[in-house]
């Protein structure tokens, strides 16, 4: 009985039909796509109507000195100790702003909420934060902007209404024509690559992987897509994943992205565990810290995320201009220091740029 | 003696019939793309889950005693953060390889103690050791990976004879666990506790020292799989591996230990394992999405257990 129905199992997992036909990139999620120019500047989008929140009577801080505090998710890691140092810088060369990190040790909502609570209570002029959730926090925030109290998020936003801008680190479109231009450089316009993502329905590895689908049939029309693998977020299992990919394609493999800080460095691992350094490129989205053994000993060229020292650094120029009155809706670009005009986009962000590729050269100056 | 005869048969049955079921796949997987069957394909299947087939050997144990442990994936978390810290802070390789073993053997003894004298159920007493365990670690690391780890730590890194040190493991362990089992008065009082606790107690058989050395070897297990889960790569993941403790509780019963306790052997958990990861591997290879792995998993597990209590219906 039991060896007949394992048998069955057996015999069904077997027929499972071999390959079929695709035409969309598998882990996409379908939806339409704004793909980027293959070169130069694209044309901003239009920002839209203003959809962020304004606080009730707030005093007149045009030109005078404010006090700011930041609420990062959590404070004492490498990457919002690298948000903080760019506030500094910001506050530094202001002169008029003075900006303190102060925040809960872990991740958590309801200890961000207290936080920022108490600071509503204690008096500030401007609330930075980065939300644990982007529901739980509003409630707060509102209560910080009926205080007259100017908000500005960055890095993870809360619900529109509850903040007046939010400093966006990266728009898919830009994430996408990021790692497939440098895929292309790597590996060659017309090399094979695989994906190893989380899961097919994870919202933002589902949007970047669709608009990487349509900039590179855009841009790089040549370069030969040939599956995408799940691995959750999941290091050993991302791991077995990549190292399946090497196995199954052999020297088809060019190239291998990684859409997840869990995927990439993994990636990076298959590829020189197997000795395959500089045959199979490893391109993805990582933490620079994870991914400097495989970067300083030349494995892998590169890895992409946005420069973090910069995006605090945004968030304390709009924040002056917030409280200056200088930043308005429907204004279309803001001026944000050494970082030059910075777009708005999405009714209410400030975008910072394209994403930053950290290569041998530099990476070791950052440390998150 | 009949129905011991159709019970051997039973248990050997289940691991003749795993490794027809294995060599099947390869054949019909390897018919699709001769590349899976390269000795690096076969390689890779082995080293990336041996760590997994190692933890089953100890559930095996825990299982058969008629108790069942749901902390392990969160032990295997908690004990490889604590040998990467070791190892990254300058303490010698050498501890931060023993600290898991001895570290998991003292945590499960606390849990055996729980269970066999405080008379907690297993599945409560591993349940809150669990939240404890994965709690505590991302409260003390905050999400932070294990970097910059020293030369000469990635243990599963190391080959002897052209074969990786995890495969070595997963067998010789494998071996230990099967005489340890099969041939020590330990082995059978674990095999007597766990198919009738009454009639080993009347037999002089001390249910509560057993129930707690069965913990404590499978903590010492544990750690011996941690150490392999950490030393794989240059980092540390400072979370629990989700889902693990099913795959390991999923490769026991599959393997043919009985849920109900008192049957099975540390083989056929073994070759579940490696059956698991062959058929993830394979999914990649037939272009079929991961998520069938835990389809198949559950359905693996539903029909061995059916089977198990069909066949106990039958004989017993």
């Amino acid at each position: 009985m039991k060896r007949l129905m394992t048998a069955l199992l057996g015999a069904s997992l077997l027929t499972t039909p071999a390959a079929f036909a695709q035409s969309a990139w598998t882990g996409g999620d379908g939806q339409p796509t704004t793909p980027l120019a293959c070169s130069g500047e694209s044309p901003a989008p239009e920002p839209g109507e203003y959809n962020g929140g304004t606080p009730t009577n707030a005093p007149d801080r045009k030109g005078k000195d404010i006090k700011v505090v930041d609420i990062p998710k959590l404070v004492g890691v490498g990457y919002f100790a690298s948000t903080s140092s760019g506030m500094a810088e910001a506050a530094k060369e202001l002169g008029s702003v003075a900006v303190s990190t102060d925040g809960p040790t872990r991740a958590n909502i309801d200890e961000q909420i207290t936080f920022i609570d108490n600071y509503i209570t204690s008096g500030v002029d401007g609330i930075l934060y980065a939300a644990n959730d982007p529901v739980a926090i509003a409630p707060v925030l509102k209560k910080a902007l009926d205080a007259g109290i100017n908000v500005v998020g960055y890095d993870a936003d809360a619900q529109a209404d509850a903040r007046q801008w939010f400093v966006n680190q990266a728009l898919p479109n830009g994430v996408a024509k990021a790692m497939m231009d440098q895929l292309a450089k790597e590996i060659g316009e017309e090399g094979s690559f695989a994906i190893v993502t989380s899961t097919f329905t994870t919202p933002n590895q589902a949007r970047w992987i669709s608009e990487m689908q349509a900039y590179t049939e855009k841009c790089h029309p040549k370069l030969k897509f040939l599956e995408t693998v799940e691995a959750q977020e999941d290091n050993i299992l991302s791991f077995n994943q990549a190292q399946t990919l090497i196995n199954k394609y052999g020297d088809e493999l060019k190239g291998i992205l990684g859409m997840t800080s869990v995927a990439t460095p993994a990636a990076a691992e298959a590829v020189q565990q197997n000795g395959l350094c500089g045959k199979v490129s490893v391109v993805g989205l990582a933490l620079p810290n994870a991914m400097k053994p495989y970067i300083n000993s030349d494995c892998i060229q590169s890895t992409i995320l946005w420069n973090t020292v910069d995006l605090g650094y945004a968030a304390v120029e709009v924040m002056r201009q917030v409280a200056d009155g200088t930043l308005k809706p429907g204004d279309k670009t803001v001026k944000a220091g050494r970082l030059g005009e910075l777009p708005i986009v999405n009714q209410s962000q400030v975008l910072l740029g394209q994403p930053k590729i950290f290569t041998k050269a530099d990476i070791n100056d950052f440390d998150f | 003696m009949r129905s011991r005869l159709s019970h051997t048969l039973g248990t050997l049955g289940q691991e003749i019939l795993l490794v027809v079921v294995i060599l099947a796949l390869f054949a019909v997987v390897g018919s699709v793309n001769a590349r899976f069957l390269s000795q690096h394909n076969l390689t890779s299947i082995f080293v990336g889950n041996a760590y997994i087939a190692v933890a089953a050997i100890g559930m095996s144990l825990v299982i058969i005693s008629g108790n069942i442990d749901v902390s392990i994936g969160a032990l295997i978390g908690v004990l490889a953060v604590i040998s990467g810290l070791l190892a990254t802070n300058g303490y010698p390789i050498w501890l931060a390889w023993l600290a898991p073993l001895v570290l998991g053997a003292l945590i499960n003894t606390l849990v055996g103690c729980l269970i066999a004298y405080a008379k907690v159920p297993s599945i409560i007493a591993t349940l809150a050791m669990l939240s404890i365990l994965s709690g505590g670690l991302i409260t003390f690391t905050g999400g932070r990976w294990i970097s910059g780890l020293p030369a000469g730590y990635q243990l599963a890194q190391f080959r002897l004879l052209d074969v990786p040190s995890p495969v070595w493991f997963m067998i010789g362990m494998t071996i230990l666990a099967a005489l340890l089992m099969r041939y020590t008065a330990f082995g059978r009082s674990v095999y007597a506790v766990g198919s009738n606790a009454e009639a080993a107690r009347a037999s002089g058989i001390s249910h509560a020292a057993t129930v707690v050395k069965v913990f404590a070897i499978h903590g010492a297990i544990g750690g011996v799989a941690a150490v392999l889960f950490a030393t794989q790569l240059q980092v540390i993941q400072s979370t629990v591996p989700v889902g693990l403790e099913l795959v390991i509780i999923t490769a026991s019963v599959v393997g043919g230990v009985s849920i109900l306790g008192g049957v099975g052997t540390v083989f056929g958990s073994t070759l579940a394992a490696i059956l698991f990861a062959a058929i993830g591997s394979s999914l990649i290879f037939l272009n079929v999405s991961a998520y069938w792995l835990r389809a198949v998993q559950g359905v693996l597990i539903l029909a061995t257990v059916l089977a198990d209590m069909a066949r106990r219906r039958r004989t017993g």
